[in-house]
């Protein structure tokens, strides 16, 4: 996968909660230092440390200030604390070994280098198991994950209290993408045979309310087979719903549109 | 006489993160204890929230500041600003805290429960607004998303459960959950880029 499809997936990985392929994937553009992921992940990082502000405001305990100073003045590692220390006195000349010693000594060593050597041996085959186990496990994360985005699509897709609707692209040739607004499960998106799209951009969906602003709904890009299918919460009743759009836009998706629309239906 | 020493700082002219970092680097304690004067009260407000226990929260927060103590020449304001740091570091001493406390394996067996958090980049240093500010405005904004959305974003953060646990926490579907933490997060960062905080 390419850094621009691994952007939207960056606050996630920092918040801790993405696993199976798609961590997989990014921990490996992660390992390179050059690597743009490298920045849009650190970036990712302050974002996700803000939340910490969501906690609710307590006052520590007046005490907690003093334990602490106390506790690091304690290792004598302060400033303050640094005694000069006293020069070390030469070490008095040791004693000479016997050569069965030495013979002994050198025998020992053998013996651990070669026991050594072997331990070193058997982790590096554990270690490959480990990594082959967790390939494995992942991998198989990787499928139920779509499995379940799937099952999902399609509950909203089937649910009575579902409201389909048509989106038609702008330009001549290009497939249709349906949206489902569901009240509490969200809006499902579905599409087949979209065009693939260009590297570093993003389709992006908006909700066009009868007053204000658009809202961003998702991002997302097609898959390798050109299909869309997922499901995102819904901020909005669907009667304040003027219109739904699609536009494309940078990778991460834009705070307002910045395009013309590509696909768009209007609610009755 | 002791008072004689004490250098309370200048009103207006208080030193920059980065140059309290250097003093602690040359084990200058006064240093420490301006940063903890700055940072301690939402690194305790942090703790206590997921670890839900005072004494916990406590021995939390020293845990943080001793280890920013000790591992002073680790941190390199190049890569980012100290906060961001301190927050992601309490967050995983209080979240190991509470896998500790819950007896439960994790699959971070791997990851960085003994090390420092990695580098942090904040957008615009300069354009900082201050903290409590934004803490209104991070409030807000979990406020205004629907129950089971916030809820699904509090229980990975403050919990530190991965979509598929949360997934079996709320019985949602997996792909909710995804949609909804993506969706939030993505909220959480076009709020925080509009003010270029």
């Amino acid at each position: 996968m390419k850094c621009e499809q691994l952007a939207a997936l960056y606050e996630e990985y920092a918040l801790g909660v993405l696993e199976g392929e798609e961590r997989a994937e990014l921990e490996a553009h992660l390992a390179s230092a050059n690597d743009p992921c490298v920045a849009g992940v650190a970036r990712a990082r302050w974002v996700v440390s803000q939340l910490a502000l969501a906690a609710p405001d307590a006052q520590p305990p007046a005490a907690l200030r003093g334990k602490i100073m106390d506790a690091i003045k304690a290792n004598g590692d302060t400033a303050r604390a640094v005694v000069p220390l006293e020069k070390p006195k030469p070490a008095k000349p040791v004693a000479m070994f016997p050569l069965w010693a030495w013979v002994a000594a050198a025998a020992l060593a053998l013996v651990t280098g070669y026991t050594i050597r072997q331990m070193n041996n058997q982790n590096d085959q554990l270690a490959q198991l480990r990594k082959q186990m967790k390939l494995a496990t992942m991998q198989n994360q990787a499928l139920q994950n779509q499995l379940d985005m799937d099952r999902t699509v399609a509950m909203v897709m089937m649910s009575p209290d579902s409201i389909p609707v048509k989106l038609m692209p702008k330009v001549k040739g290009m497939p249709m993408v349906h949206a489902y607004l569901h009240p509490q499960m969200g809006v499902a998106i579905t599409a087949d045979q979209m065009p693939s799209v260009a590297s570093g951009r993003t389709l992006q969906l908006w909700f066009v309310p009868k007053t204000g602003k658009p809202m961003s709904v998702a991002i997302f890009r097609p898959d390798a087979m050109g299909q869309i299918a997922l499901v995102a919460p819904v901020h909005m009743p669907a009667n304040e719903i003027a219109a739904l759009a699609v536009t494309d836009e940078p990778a991460g998706g834009s705070p307002q549109p910045t395009t013309p629309i590509a696909w768009m239906a209007q609610m009755n | 006489m002791l008072l004689a020493v004490v250098q309370p700082w200048p009103e207006g002219n208080q030193p920059t993160d980065a140059a309290l970092m250097e003093r602690i680097l040359q084990r200058d304690s006064s240093a420490l204890e301006a940063l903890y004067d700055r940072y301690g009260r939402p690194v305790y407000s942090l703790a206590l929230r997921i670890a839900q226990h005072p004494s916990s929260a406590e021995e939390i927060v020293q845990d943080v500041f001793l280890q920013l103590w000790r591992s002073a020449d680790r941190f390199q304001i190049s890569r980012g600003p100290l906060e961001p740091w301190l927050f992601t570091m309490a967050r995983n001493r209080a979240l190991d805290f509470l896998r500790l406390k819950r007896e439960k394996q994790r699959r971070r067996e791997d990851s960085d429960s003994d090390i420092l958090p990695s580098a942090v980049v904040r957008p615009d240093p300069e354009g900082d607004i201050d903290r409590s500010r934004r803490a209104e405005k991070i409030r807000a904004l979990l406020a205004s998303l629907p129950e089971a959305q916030r809820r699904a974003i509090e229980l990975a953060f403050f919990e530190g459960l991965s979509h598929s646990e949360i997934a079996a926490a709320t019985g949602e579907a997996l792909g909710t959950i995804k949609s909804w933490i993506r969706g939030g997060l993505l909220r959480l960062r076009e709020s925080l880029e509009e003010d270029g905080s």
